[in-house]
């Protein structure tokens, strides 16, 4: 009948013919006899070719700091008092941002935002009566499979203070990444060091980030039900205020309607929402939360509107 | 002497029965009230954790599950 080699490159006009006739190269077939119908298999060797192409080329696992963004984004921010921003984009690399705030609880005032993006990106800088408050230097480098990243702040070399904070991640399979963070501290007299461990996992519609070091745990899950609701559940553990919290929040996103909605409950008794709406034609967008807080008895709320 | 005292005593009386037991209502929520305060009581710190891990445990399980509704899909015509 031949066998699975000769048959490897089958002609379809030789196999209906039969009656005897031999395709060069292949087994001759007696008469009366046809060869077997066999599907082209591809070569073993290829499939290994293939299985070391995919471990080579691992994604990017994005930066350390990303990693529970995604969940932290999905929690209403906390309003209190009137703020009004106007946000002007001078060129495609530069942007300016007026805040004007009113507040009981804070300060009242208003605050200078520039942000300047090019090449080689820098973070915004804002200036507060006249003299920088704090500032910081990062570096990052994006490898094919990873990212480090080191961060120096307000470093001080006259009195020997400064804070240097260490990032690395890697991809360990398409889905699973893995990572450190390094923090050292000094200033006169004291200097100390952090460690902790990152762990996060990309599922179709989940990701799922878990951190832990000295100073506590940090556990972070979001799920994207469908394109108008996504759902974020954080759990905090600190080890040096011996206290836990676990929170449940939610977006839902109407773009339809121009609204977006954000919720909150965690076990701390705190509710929270904020509702976002954007005033369509004009660009403005329109922002209302307020937060109670069950077990302190505390109610606070915000106003905001946003130009630009 | 004091009518008011008597007659309370008799109420409760009456709530825990002439031999003394409670009603297991009364022991339901007895129980439930207990389990609150212990899952709410902040002052123990490994308590917090487990509760809060169960919590944590909870929002996944009901993101996973209880999520799958569309706010935009047409009502039903009745």
């Amino acid at each position: 009948m031949g066998s699975v080699l000769a048959a490897a490159s089958p002609s379809p006009a030789s196999a209906a013919a039969g009656g005897g006739q031999g395709v060069p190269g292949l087994v001759s077939v007696p008469p009366g006899f046809t060869m077997p119908a066999v599907s082209s298999v591809p070569p073993s060797s290829g499939s290994d070719q293939q299985a070391a192409d995919a471990d080579s080329s691992l994604p990017n696992p994005g930066t350390y700091e990303e990693c529970h963004r995604k969940c932290k984004e999905v929690f209403p921010l906390q309003m209190e008092g009137v703020r009004l921003v106007v946000n002007k984009g001078l060129s495609n690399h530069f942007q300016v941002s007026h805040t004007v705030t009113l507040s009981t609880l804070g300060d009242s005032g208003y605050r200078f935002g520039a942000t300047y993006v090019g090449s080689k990106q820098t973070g915004p800088a804002e200036t507060q009566q006249h003299k920088f408050v704090n500032w910081q230097c990062d570096m990052e480098y994006r490898g094919e499979d990873f990212t480090s990243a080191v961060t120096l702040g307000n470093p001080d070399v006259l009195v020997g203070s400064g804070i240097l904070v260490a990032h690395y991640l890697q991809s360990i399979t398409p889905a699973l990444a893995l990572g450190g963070e390094l923090v050292y501290h000094r200033r006169p007299g004291e200097e100390g060091t952090v460690t902790s461990l990152l762990g996060r996992y990309t599922g179709d519609n989940f990701v799922a980030t878990v951190t832990l070091g000295g100073a506590g745990a940090h556990a972070t899950y979001y799920h994207k039900a469908n394109d108008q609701l996504q759902i974020g559940v954080e759990f905090e553990a600190s080890t040096r205020m011996q206290d836990t919290t676990t929170s449940f929040g939610y977006q839902l996103d109407l773009p339809k309607a121009n609204l977006l909605f954000k919720g909150t409950v965690d076990s701390n008794w705190v509710v929270g929402a904020t509702i976002e709406k954007k005033l369509v034609p004009l660009p403005l967008t329109l922002a209302l939360g307020a937060f109670l807080n069950h077990r302190k008895n505390k109610f606070q709320c915000g106003f905001g509107v946003t130009i630009g | 002497m004091f009518p008011s005292l008597s007659s309370r005593h008799r109420t409760l009386a009456k709530m825990s029965g002439a031999n003394g037991k409670k009603g297991p209502s009364s022991g339901v929520m007895d129980w439930i009230s207990s389990a609150c305060r212990f899952a709410t009581d902040r002052n123990d710190f490994r308590r917090n954790l487990l509760v809060n891990l169960g919590l944590f445990a909870a929002g996944v399980w009901v993101a996973r599950n209880l999520s799958d509704f569309d706010l935009m899909s047409p009502q039903p015509v009745t």
